[in-house]
């Protein structure tokens, strides 16, 4: 009866959580409109981090600012250079996560990197030496229609990319059977093995106690 | 949370986390009798979907450890069957980290062993049965609060303020503490009628 009675309560664990149940694990998201990077931090399981710390920092570790999120979950950074942003959240109880919103994301007219190359794009935005000044204000122009655009495509792609995000972290029945399947050959290996130990030690040549 | 993520602890804590891991699970390994295999890994496949099951609580979210349970029916053998299901658990849900697996599975295993004297000592020989149920329902729910504050320590023992991280992993665990000592009395006291004798008892 016991036998039975546990792989039937394993049976109704799994149906529980119907299949398909989603990590619990703190998640970050985040995207850039224009210089200002805003985002949320959320638990695999649907609730939002509420008044965690957020920490931006540039790829190499320095600190480029500190935020809180609020009761949504939600944060925001205004960026002033133009480089990779890790922003790491922290839930104090053990819970850390990170997201890096890239440096392509972020406007041109941000200083990439060090401030000596604040100046840099425009130079490069204006190409020629030869370019006459209607030229230079057709390719300010654009400039803002670029941005524009950007900032349009960037909006309109967001709920993709947070789905993306959200679906990456989702639970599926099969790895579930994956892992209990480990579990079920390990416990048969860790069998058969104490067994042949156990025949060796004895001598003796049953055979058929070994199989179940 | 009980499953630490990577890159939270320091060095000294992973490396400590790991040896007791190892040097338990080694000795568990030593001690147990290949009959009780199958109990082992049937118990590490019930605390590996455990973890599935979960719900909100608060600011933060908590699902089911079922180490005390664990820990009332396999003693020691606890510390190789929570190995295995955490290791799946990282790699196969991404529930905490690889490097971090040692203190997890120490934060777990040890509160299991823990609950197995504990559970034994309330329950006596099992001729009394309000003692069996008692001792499951207390085993139960101490072994999550013992995870608990294992994983306020070790968070402490990284640098982070102690009150703050034992107020916030703690309290997020009373409810699950409570949910598991009701599962732990429905399941040892159907055990207990059934199949004394898993429980160590006389039937």
């Amino acid at each position: 009866m016991t036998r039975v009675s546990i792989p039937v309560l394993v049976t109704v664990m799994l149906l529980m959580f119907g299949g398909v149940a989603e990590a619990h694990k703190l998640k970050v998201f985040a995207t850039a409109t224009g210089a200002a990077i805003e985002g949320y931090a959320y638990f695999g399981t649907g609730g939002r981090a509420r008044q965690s710390e957020v920490t931006v920092a540039s790829p190499d570790g320095t600190v480029l600012g500190k935020t809180t999120t609020d009761d949504e979950g939600n944060f925001r950074y205004d960026a002033t250079r133009r480089v990779d942003h890790v922003i790491t959240v922290d839930g104090r109880d053990g819970h850390v996560a990170s997201y890096t919103v890239a440096a392509d994301e972020l406007p041109q007219t941000l200083a990439s990197g060090g401030d000596a190359a604040a100046a840099k794009p425009s130079a490069e935005r204006t190409g020629a030496p030869i370019a006459a000044a209607p030229a230079a204000s057709r390719t300010g122009e654009d400039a803002d229609l670029k941005a524009f655009i950007d900032r349009s495509i960037a909006r309109q792609i967001r709920p993709l990319r947070e789905q993306i995000d959200a679906y990456q972290e989702k639970i599926r029945l099969h790895d579930v059977l994956g892992g209990l399947g480990y579990i079920l050959g390990l416990g048969g290996l860790a069998f058969g093995l104490a067994q042949r130990r156990k025949r060796a030690g004895t001598g003796a040549s049953d055979v058929t106690r070994g199989a179940q | 949370m009980a499953h630490i993520p990577d890159g939270v602890l320091s060095a000294p804590v992973l490396i400590a986390g790991a040896a007791v891991s190892l040097a338990g699970c080694g000795y568990a390994l030593r001690r147990l009798d290949e009959e009780r295999i199958p109990e082992v890994a049937i118990l590490a496949a019930v605390f590996f979907v455990a973890s599935l099951v979960h719900f909100p609580v608060g600011p933060t979210s908590v699902h089911l450890i079922l180490n005390g349970l664990t820990g009332i029916l396999l003693g020691w053998a606890a510390f190789p069957a929570i190995a295995v299901a955490l290791l799946l658990q990282a790699v196969l849900f991404g529930f905490g980290g690889l490097v971090v697996l040692g203190v997890n599975i120490m934060n777990m295993a040890i509160p299991a062993v823990l609950c197995c004297y504990l559970f034994q000592a309330v329950a006596g020989n099992g001729a009394n049965r309000q003692r069996v149920l008692w001792g499951a329902g207390l085993a139960g729910g101490l072994g999550v609060l013992l995870t608990a504050i294992m994983v306020a320590a070790v968070l402490t023992l990284s640098g982070r303020e102690f009150f703050a991280a034992a107020k916030l992993v703690v309290v997020a665990h009373v409810p699950v503490a409570l949910i598991e000592a009701a599962f732990s009395v429905a399941v040892i006291g159907l055990l207990s009628r059934v199949k004394p004798s898993l429980l160590g008892f006389q039937a």
